[in-house]
């Protein structure tokens, strides 16, 4: 019997991008914070997939990044939500509070 | 035992066995394909090479410098399948200013990746935040309006404007707008920092050419290729990249000049028994003034030759041009040469002047040998 985690990979797949910027709205980071907090969830997830999505979502205009000195290596982009990005994120709050209602409210 | 091979990630060396190799080319060909369609892509690429490269130096120390094929294995691992994005989001903001309070400050620069022939029209378009139509069209027109002297503006700028190859490079090229204040002061540091960095290796170079002259006068006849297998000097910093583009600039054209001279003077010696009016004083054998002619020239062109081979290596990063910076000399003597022709009335006369003495010459060629 597969974990729950192997069988909901698509329901996660698609909340992944919710999941950071729910990490990024709450301080700059750079990618090895993001993996580093999602790494004990169910959205562990790897620089194969986090690269094309935080490009993506740069390119949406929902975070930036600023190069920041690292103390030992190559300057580190640091991401933080834009103002779009915060709209998008209580967009996809109240879109989920609004899912999870209308679920617990098909039951009765 | 495994060969190692030596690769750049992200501006950065790294050895790894040859399998590990292998497997980090297959799961980069695999992210590239993945990424076809995405207008990042470039920008992934970097970041994902950084990422990798983090993780080998992890996996590195002191006592061990190459990467093998079990700890590459696990770092790909740890990096996952690099999933492609759908190319939906394609209106991309383009050159989008980004203000930000800690962005490197913003830097001209030559960009390949965005560039259609030098990268100098992209680099400007992201050092403005204009699309980069915009800027080809507007070099197309001033060429035209200005009877072609923005297209040598052009060609100083891909000699003078190093070229973008690293992520932080990339970030400047598009990065937050300069501050006027800070960039006189950069470049005062960074001139400094130039001057002394530098100044010895010229002087070094100055006075190996010297001793290799010396050796070539005393050893006559044998082969002077002597040039020391040394490293390659290390990636310069930008200000020591536009300065030694200009010098590379300048020392082409002052090799070529004096070329030109030596081959007019030689030339008129021969086809007229004088140089420009003067005349060798009538005791000297013929050839003895041909020879000390060619000796004078190699003696005054070698050091300039040497500081131009040596502001290319600068500007390249590599020790060794392949005769690449001969054929820039080559191209910059010929639009120099008619620019000069354009508009200095001078050089034209000077020119027409080289012309008489061709033309005297294979006259006397002629006379000489082909009629007897």
């Amino acid at each position: 019997m597969p974990t729950a985690d192997e069988q909901f990979a698509g329901l996660r797949k698609g909340l992944l991008e919710f999941a950071i910027l729910t990490i990024v709205s709450g301080r700059t980071v750079y990618v090895g914070d993001i993996l580093a907090a999602l790494a004990p969830t169910p959205f562990a997830t790897q620089e194969g997939t986090l690269y094309p999505l935080l490009s993506k979502l740069r390119r949406e205009e929902y975070v930036d990044y600023n190069w920041v000195e690292s103390g030992q290596g190559p300057p580190r982009k640091y991401y933080q939500l834009t103002d779009k990005g915060a709209a998008r994120l209580d967009e996809l709050g109240a879109y989920w509070r609004h899912l999870t209602a209308t679920l617990e409210g098909l039951g009765r | 035992m495994e060969r190692v091979v030596t690769i750049n990630l992200n501006g950065n060396p790294y050895q790894l066995e040859e399998p590990a190799y292998d497997a980090l080319r297959a799961y980069m060909t695999r992210a590239e394909a993945a990424l076809a369609a995405n207008p990042d892509k470039a920008e992934i690429v970097r970041d994902l090479e950084q990422a990798i490269a983090d993780k080998c130096a992890s996996y590195l120390g002191p006592s061990k410098s190459v990467v093998n094929a079990t700890e590459m294995a696990r770092i790909l691992e740890e990096m996952g399948p690099v999933e492609g994005d759908a190319p939906e989001g394609a209106a991309r903001a383009e050159g989008a200013p980004r203000e930000d309070a800690f962005s490197p400050s913003r830097r001209l620069y030559r960009i390949y990746d965005r560039g259609a022939w030098t990268g100098v029209s992209a680099g400007m378009a992201a050092y403005i935040g204009i699309d980069v139509a915009w800027v080809r069209v507007g070099w197309v027109l001033t060429t035209l309006f200005t009877g072609g002297f923005a297209a040598l503006i052009y060609l100083a700028l891909v000699f003078v404007v190093p070229v973008a190859s690293t992520s932080e490079e990339i970030a400047a090229a598009n990065g937050a707008p300069f501050n006027a204040q800070e960039v006189v002061e950069r470049a005062k540091r960074e001139y400094a920092r130039f001057t002394d960095d530098n100044a010895p290796r010229w002087r070094a170079e100055w006075r190996r050419q010297r001793r290799a002259w010396n050796d070539q006068m005393s050893s006559w006849g044998q082969s002077s290729n002597r040039r020391a297998a040394t490293a390659a000097p290390p990636q310069a910093g930008y200000a020591t990249r536009v300065i030694a583009g200009l010098f590379a600039f300048i020392f082409s054209v002052i090799t070529a000049a004096l070329l030109i001279a030596f081959l007019i003077a030689f030339f008129s010696l021969i086809a007229t028994g004088e140089i420009i009016g003067w005349s060798p004083p009538g005791e000297a054998p013929f050839w003895l003034v041909l020879v000390i002619l060619a000796i004078a020239y190699a003696a005054i062109s070698a050091p300039f030759s040497a500081l131009r081979k040596t502001s290319y290596e600068t500007v390249t990063g590599q020790r060794d041009t392949n005769g690449s910076d001969g054929v820039a000399t080559a191209a910059i003597v010929l639009i120099v040469g008619w620019f000069a022709w354009m508009y200095l009335p001078e050089a034209r006369d000077l020119m027409e002047s080289a012309y008489v003495v061709l033309r005297d010459f294979s006259n006397y060629v002629r006379e000489t040998w082909l009629t007897n």
